[in-house]
């Protein structure tokens, strides 16, 4: 009910197609690479949506994350630009629950996105490599993985949003984080476990060890990320 | 019987003493001027009172509710409008009152009510952007109103309305109480303006309450202190006057 509440909220701002426009993008990043370097690929060893995502997710979670920052700072200028936030606080409702759906939100259309960029890596899959009966799976469970590791980032940037009254300043400090992001070594595990590092992993061709810490990782910067939430949103009403 | 108390309500900001230990005492189905120049704390008290700022020292009580323990269901029984009409410029005006409706848990025909108490049904569909400053002010006001509330903070709510937009507006203050059995308190600068409004009035100057009765007693207190009382603007325009000169002397 809440949820869609906030979905209401962000009538006429573009949101949906910059939920399709970025998902259809990221997807197209693996049609053409595969169809312009076909034969690159097809001599690599391992299966079809490994070599895929291994050649083009590093691109494609960089506008996952381009699109999560834009996307963040987009929900919380609606309630700032016409002060819409100062009549939802005087109404019986908790900005953190607010907080709590906008997230909920940002997690449908961090799917929606998703599921494209997955119909483009299948797509790819089925069109140039040998045939696969697993590839739907596989792909579930590439993109699944992806949305699990996109969940802390996500929390934190809707967090900066929320607190910075001036869009322009959490949409510069999200670009920040994604372009420090990118400077990270993704194999070193410690600095990969930065919220906005964390997408650039890949679940084909990983340990299931690996994956484990990477799954404890996600739930404990989660944890994290609502508990500042709360203790942010408590902060502020006191020094206000 | 006084649906809302405060004592000794002070908000200071660093230095700056927005509210000075203020008690005001509203009744209960009436309609109260909180009367100031510019800067004088009645935003201050109204978003204390929201809880949009948190009281330095001081309690209140709305409706036998204490703040903070009570905070959401004071906000259950209030409907607002502080400062400026707050919503979201990219949705309409109906769609603007729609949120506020489900958030409150109201019927659908309700924001049709407060689009008609206001006279914005006519605008409904127009994105509240493009709205002008007296129709977003009657937006802010069909917001406040929405399901009625008991009790009604209105922080100078004829800001930017045409002359018959202010009547209109008034009016509709002035009938509240009788229409829906609620409480009004209601801000302005202007003292002609205030009483053509209220039952009760509280004058605020630099956080101090300088005043608070009916508008007979004021007049009574104004005669007695020598300050002018046949025309209501002066009056209160000496009244601050002195208090500002008394106010530097102390300093």
């Amino acid at each position: 009910m809440s949820g869609f509440l906030e979905l209401e909220k962000i009538k006429r701002t573009g949101f949906w197609p910059a939920v399709f426009g970025g998902g259809i993008l990221a997807a197209l990043v693996p049609v053409i690479n595969t169809a312009v370097r076909e034969e690159v690929f097809l001599q690599q060893d391992g299966s079809a949506l490994e070599i895929l995502m291994n050649e083009n997710w590093q691109m494609m979670a960089m506008l996952n994350l381009f699109f999560l920052v834009a996307s963040a700072c987009l929900l919380y200028h609606t309630e700032y630009a016409d002060n819409a936030i100062q009549r939802m606080c005087t109404l019986p409702q908790k900005e953190n629950k607010m907080f709590l759906n906008k997230f909920v939100l940002m997690c449908g259309f961090c799917l929606i996105a998703l599921a494209i960029e997955g119909a483009g890596l299948i797509f790819s899959a089925v069109r140039w490599f040998p045939a696969d009966e697993k590839i739907l799976w596989n792909g579930v469970l590439n993109m699944g993985y992806a949305f699990v590791l996109l969940l802390p980032g996500t929390l934190f940037m809707l967090l900066i949003s929320a607190a910075c009254k001036n869009m322009w300043i959490s949409l510069g400090i999200g670009v920040i984080c994604v372009f420090t992001a990118t400077m990270l070594p993704a194999d070193h595990f410690i600095l990969s476990l930065f919220p906005f590092a964390m997408p650039f992993q890949i679940f084909a061709g990983t340990v299931p060890a690996v994956l484990k810490n990477y799954w404890i990782a996600v739930g404990a910067e989660c944890a994290i990320g609502c508990f500042a939430a709360v203790i942010f949103f408590k902060v502020r009403r006191l020094f206000s | 019987m006084n649906i809302i108390e405060t004592k000794n309500l002070r908000k200071t900001y660093g230095d700056f003493t927005a509210v000075d230990g203020i008690n005001l005492h509203i009744k209960q189905g009436s309609v109260y001027g909180f009367l100031g120049p510019n800067g004088a704390g009645k935003s201050t008290t109204m978003k204390m009172f929201l809880g949009l700022a948190k009281p330095t020292e001081g309690t209140f009580l709305i409706d036998g509710k204490k703040f903070p323990k009570n905070r959401m269901e004071i906000l259950k029984e209030v409907g607002s409008f502080i400062e400026a009409p707050a919503f979201y410029g990219n949705l309409t005006g109906e769609e603007n009152l729609d949120i506020v409706r489900k958030i409150l848990g109201l019927p659908k025909y309700s924001v049709e009510e407060a689009l008609d108490l206001v006279g914005l049904t006519q605008y409904k569909g127009r994105l509240a952007r493009k709205y002008s400053l007296g129709m977003k002010q009657r937006l802010g006001l069909a917001s406040a109103l929405i399901g009625k509330p008991p009790i009604l903070f209105l922080d100078e709510p004829t800001n930017g309305l045409d002359p018959v937009g202010i009547h209109e507006i008034r009016t509709l203050i002035r009938s509240l109480p009788e229409k829906f059995n609620c409480t009004v308190l209601v801000s302005s600068h202007l003292l002609s303006e205030i009483e053509l409004m209220a039952d009760d009035i509280g004058i605020l100057n630099h956080g101090h309450l300088l005043f608070e009765g009916t508008l007979e007693e004021l007049k009574n207190a104004a005669r007695l202190k020598g300050f002018p009382t046949e025309n209501l603007e002066d009056m209160f325009l000496a009244m601050i006057a002195v208090d500002n000169e008394q106010r530097g002397s102390r300093k």
